[in-house]
C-alpha cells in the first residue's frame, strides 16, 4: 500500500486538481484508491459531487479511524472512494495536540484504512501546522506542485528547509511542476535551474489548461470529461511516473 | 423477505415506469444483448468446481461462478469456429490447465442456453451523485418458461439509505424479493440442473432394514447410474461413461453374491449371468480406452528413438476402437440390450417378489458385518501364504478378496461407525492400489505381447513394445514389494482388532415384525 499526499504551502498551485485527477488516474491504472479531503474547504469532495462529511467525535485515533471510515463514500467512478472534508477539520491541530505521540497519529488512523486500497491519497491544507507534520510523517511520497514562479520555489525552498529542521526524510517530497506556460520564459529558466537544486523532481510537469478550471463547473475530474487534453495526458503520464517510482509499475 | 439486492420483477415494472415513480435523476443506459451457451461435463465438474464455461459473441469464457451469478474471468479465447470437447481443444494453455483441472478425463457439452437483455441505470441525488446503480435484466431460457425478468440493487458505499428507499418504491410496485439465482432459472429452463454425480450414493440403509429391502435399494440406485451413462455411451462422448457403465454392473454382480441366501440362488444365478454377459461385450472397448489414455504414460517411459514406433501401436488401437465403438454403440441401442436391462430392473422393482429365500428378511447389519468379519479373516489367511514365490493368480485372487471386501464396505458404510471405518477403508485402500498396479502391470504385458502376435511385423514396433514390456514387468516387482508392506499394516493386530470390534455381529436374525426399516 502506498500513502501519498499532495501538498503545497502555498495555495492556488493545483494542489486539488493533482489529488483529483491523479485520484482518477490511480484508478484507471487499476489501483483501488481513496481520496482523503484533509482541507477544510472541501474543493476535492466538491469536484465529485459528495457532500461534505458527517460530524463525528475525534477524541482519540480510534474514533478518527471509525468516524472516517464512516464517512467512505463511493465515487460515480468505480474503484475511487472519497472521504470528503468537513469544517471541523479545521479543528484537527487541536485534537493532535491533546493526543499522546501527537505527530504520528495520523499514521495509525491510516493504517485502519489501508486494507481495502491499494491507494491512500491526501490533499491537504495549504499550510504547516501539526497536522502538516503528521501527513509528511504518514506518506510515503509528498507530491508538492510547484508553479515555476520565484514566489513558489521560494516556499518550495521553505518546505525543504522545515524538513531538514525537524528530521524528515527530504527525499520523500516529489516535487513537480504545476500550471506551465511554456510560453513564458521565466518558467522556462525555473524549470531549468530548480531541478538541479533539488533532487528528486518528478519528469513530468501540468500545463497550464483552462480545461482544468472547467472542472468546478463539470463537477468531475479532468480526466473524466476531456481524455485527450494536454493536461489530462500529463496527469496520466505523471500518474504512470509516480507508479514506476513505488515499484508499482502501471 | 430479505432481498439480498436482487428484486425479481413483474413484467409491467419496466425501467421506464420506475423513472415515472422517481424522476429524472434515474439515468437508463443502453440495452445490451448477450446470446450465451454453457458448457459443462457429465458430472458438473466446472459447475461444482465453481466456475462457469460459456460462449458468447465469439468469445468463449471461463468465469468464477458467485452464489449462482457469472463472476470474474479466468481465462478467455475467441473461438475458432472449430469444435471443442476437450481442455486440449483449446488454444490457451492457462484455459486448457483449469479445464482439465476441472474436468478430468469427461467430455464438454453444451448444458444450456439463454439470452441475457441487460440495460444499466444510475441513480442520481440532487446534486447529480449517483447513489445507486441498478442492472436489469430479462432472461429467456431454452424451453416454452416464462422469461426471468429481474434487477439488481448495487448501492454505492456510502449511500446505502438511498438504495434501500429506492428498494421500497420497486416493492411498493410490485418487486418481489428473487426465489433462485438467473444462473439457476437458466438451467432449470433448459431441464438440466447440477447435480452431485457419484458412484457411491448414500441407500439410507438402518442396521434392522431386511436384506432383501437392502440389496434391492442397492441395486435399483446402481441400475439408475448406470442407465443414466447410456446414452453417453451411445455417442460416444467420453471414455468415463462407459468406464462407470461398467463399475455399475460389476458392483450390481457383486452385491448379489456377496450377501447369499437374500435372493434365490438361480435368479442370483441368472440375474449375475446377464450382467456378465452384458459387460463382457464392452470389455475390448475399455481396454482400448485405458491403453489409449495411458499413450503419453507409455510414450514416456520409452527413450525418444521408440516414441514413433510405439505410436504404430496406438494408430491400430484407434483404428480397431472405432470399429469396436460403433457395435458397442449399436448393441446398447438394440432391444435386446434394453431388454435384458429392463430383466434386472423389474427383479429388483420395489413390490416385486421373487420367492422367499432364506436369509431375505434377515436384518441386513448383523448380516452384512458377519460377511465384512469372514472377509477380512479371508485375506489376512491368503497374506499369510503369499511370499515372493507366489504365483500372479495369487496375487491377483488376494485383490478380488480386497476388492469384494471394499465393496461390501462402501455398499453398506452407513451401517459402520465413522472413525473406525475411516482408518480401515484408507489401509484397505492403499493396499488395493498396490494391488491394481501389480495387477495391472501383469494384465497389460499380456495384452501387448498378445497385440504383437497378431500383428507379427515391424521389428521397430517390437523393439518399442519389448522395452515397454520390460519396464511394465520391473514396475510389476516394484509393486509386490509394496504389497507385502500395505499387507503388513492391514492385517497387524492393531487393524484385526478394529475390525474385529468394529463388525462383531450380534446374532444373525429376522426383523421383528414392527421394526423400522
Amino acid at each position: 500500500m502506498n500513502i501519498l499526499s499532495s501538498y503545497s504551502i502555498k495555495g492556488g498551485v493545483g494542489k486539488t486538481a493533482l489529488a483529483v485527477n491523479l485520484a482518477y488516474a490511480l484508478r484507471e491504472a487499476g489501483r483501488r484508491t481513496l481520496l482523503v479531503d484533509l482541507d477544510p474547504q472541501g474543493a476535492a469532495a466538491f469536484y465529485f459531487r459528495v457532500d461534505s462529511a458527517e460530524k463525528f467525535k475525534m477524541g482519540n485515533a480510534r474514533a478518527l479511524t471509525d468516524g472516517l471510515r464512516r464517512n467512505i463514500r463511493e465515487s460515480d467512478f468505480p474503484g475511487l472512494d472519497i472521504i470528503p472534508s468537513n469544517l471541523a477539520y479545521r479543528h484537527f491541530d487541536i485534537l493532535l495536540h491533546s493526543m499522546e505521540k501527537r505527530r504520528k497519529q495520523l499514521r495509525s488512523v491510516l493504517d485502519g484504512l489501508k486494507s481495502d486500497y491499494d491507494v491512500i491519497l491526501m490533499d491537504c491544507p495549504p499550510n504547516i501546522t501539526l497536522l502538516s507534520e503528521n501527513v509528511f510523517r504518514a506518506s510515503d511520497g509528498i507530491l508538492v506542485p510547484v508553479i515555476p514562479t520565484v514566489l513558489s520555489r521560494r516556499t518550495f525552498g521553505q518546505l525543504v528547509g522545515f524538513f531538514r529542521d525537524k528530521g524528515l526524510p527530504t527525499e520523500i517530497l516529489r516535487p513537480f511542476f504545476s500550471m506551465v506556460q511554456r510560453q513564458n520564459r521565466m518558467h522556462r529558466e525555473i524549470m531549468e535551474e530548480l531541478p538541479v537544486e533539488h533532487v528528486g523532481f518528478l519528469k513530468t510537469a501540468i500545463p497550464f489548461s483552462v480545461d482544468v478550471e472547467k472542472m468546478g463547473v463539470q463537477r468531475m475530474p479532468l480526466l473524466a470529461y476531456s481524455h485527450a487534453c494536454a493536461a489530462a495526458l500529463a496527469y496520466r503520464t505523471l500518474c504512470d511516473e509516480i507508479l514506476a517510482q513505488s515499484n508499482t509499475p502501471p | 423477505m430479505e432481498s439480498d439486492g436482487v428484486l425479481q420483477l413483474p413484467d409491467a415494472l419496466t425501467l421506464e415506469r420506475l423513472r415515472e415513480e422517481v424522476g429524472s435523476r434515474l439515468e437508463i443506459h443502453r440495452a445490451e444483448v448477450r446470446r450465451m451457451k454453457f458448457w459443462d461435463t457429465f458430472e458438473w465438474g466446472i459447475w461444482f468446481g465453481g466456475c462457469v464455461l460459456f460462449s458468447s459473441g465469439g468469445v468463449c469464457r471461463l468465469c468464477r461462478r458467485e452464489v449462482g451469478e457469472i463472476g470474474p474471468v479466468i481465462c478467455e479465447e475467441e473461438e475458432s469456429g472449430a469444435k471443442f470437447r476437450f481442455p486440449r481443444d483449446f488454444r490457451a494453455a492457462s484455459m486448457r490447465e483449469k479445464l482439465l483441472e476441472l474436468t478430468g478425463l469427461r467430455a464438454l457439452a453444451p448444458v444450456a442456453s439463454a439470452t441475457f437483455r441487460q440495460r444499466q441505470a444510475d441513480f442520481r441525488n440532487e446534486t447529480g451523485k449517483i447513489v445507486c446503480r441498478f442492472e436489469w435484466a430479462e432472461v429467456a431460457g431454452m424451453k416454452d418458461h416464462h422469461p426471468l425478468r429481474y434487477c439488481r440493487i448495487l448501492p454505492l458505499r456510502g449511500y446505502e439509505a438511498e438504495a434501500a428507499g429506492l428498494e421500497g418504491v420497486l416493492v411498493g410496485l410490485g418487486a418481489e424479493a428473487a426465489t433462485g439465482t438467473p444462473l439457476d432459472f437458466v438451467f432449470r429452463s433448459a431441464g438440466n440442473i447440477p447435480r452431485k454425480y457419484t458412484l457411491q450414493p448414500a441407500f439410507g440403509l438402518g442396521t434392522m432394514t431386511p436384506a432383501r429391502e437392502a440389496i434391492g435399494r442397492i441395486i435399483r440406485a446402481m441400475l439408475a447410474i448406470a442407465r443414466g451413462n447410456e446414452a453417453g455411451i451411445v455417442s460416444d462422448l467420453d471414455t468415463e461413461f462407459l468406464h462407470d457403465y461398467r463399475i455399475c454392473l460389476r458392483k450390481i454382480r457383486s452385491v448379489l453374491s456377496l450377501v447369499k441366501g437374500v435372493y434365490p440362488e438361480d435368479d442370483t444365478l441368472r440375474m449375475r449371468k446377464i450382467l456378465g454377459d452384458l459387460a463382457r461385450e464392452t470389455n475390448r472397448l475399455r481396454d482400448l480406452d485405458v491403453y489409449l489414455l495411458a499413450r503419453d504414460e507409455y510414450s514416456a517411459l520409452l527413450p525418444e528413438v521408440f516414441r514413433a514406433d510405439l505410436g504404430v501401436m496406438f494408430r491400430d488401437f484407434e483404428a480397431e476402437r472405432a470399429g469396436v465403438v460403433r457395435k458397442v454403440s449399436a448393441r446398447l441401442r438394440s432391444p435386446a440390450w434394453r431388454e435384458a436391462i429392463e430383466e434386472v430392473e423389474r427383479f429388483v422393482a420395489e413390490g416385486a417378489s421373487p420367492l422367499p429365500s432364506h436369509a431375505s428378511n434377515f436384518a441386513v447389519g448383523p448380516l452384512v458385518f458377519r460377511r465384512i468379519s469372514k472377509r477380512y479373516r479371508k485375506i489376512c489367511d491368503i497374506a499369510d501364504k503369499l511370499g515372493p514365490e507366489t504365483p500372479d493368480e495369487g496375487v491377483h485372487r488376494l485383490r478380488i478378496e480386497c476388492k469384494k471386501l471394499r465393496y461390501l464396505m462402501e455398499f453398506f458404510g452407513e451401517l459402520i461407525p465413522g472413525e473406525e471405518s475411516e482408518v480401515m477403508e484408507k489401509q484397505l485402500r492403499r493396499l488395493q492400489n498396490r494391488l491394481g498396479g501389480f495387477n495391472d502391470c501383469s494384465v497389460q504385458q499380456r495384452f501387448l505381447l498378445d497385440y504383437w502376435s497378431h500383428r507379427k511385423s515391424g521389428l521397430d514396433v517390437a523393439l518399442a513394445l519389448g522395452g515397454l514390456v520390460s519396464i511394465l514387468h520391473l514396475r510389476q516387482q516394484q509393486h509386490r514389494v509394496r504389497i507385502h508392506k500395505a499387507l503388513d499394516a492391514f492385517c497387524c493386530a492393531a487393524t484385526a482388532s478394529t475390525f474385529k470390534q468394529t463388525f462383531k455381529p450380534p446374532a444373525v436374525g429376522m426383523v421383528p415384525e414392527n421394526a423400522a426399516p
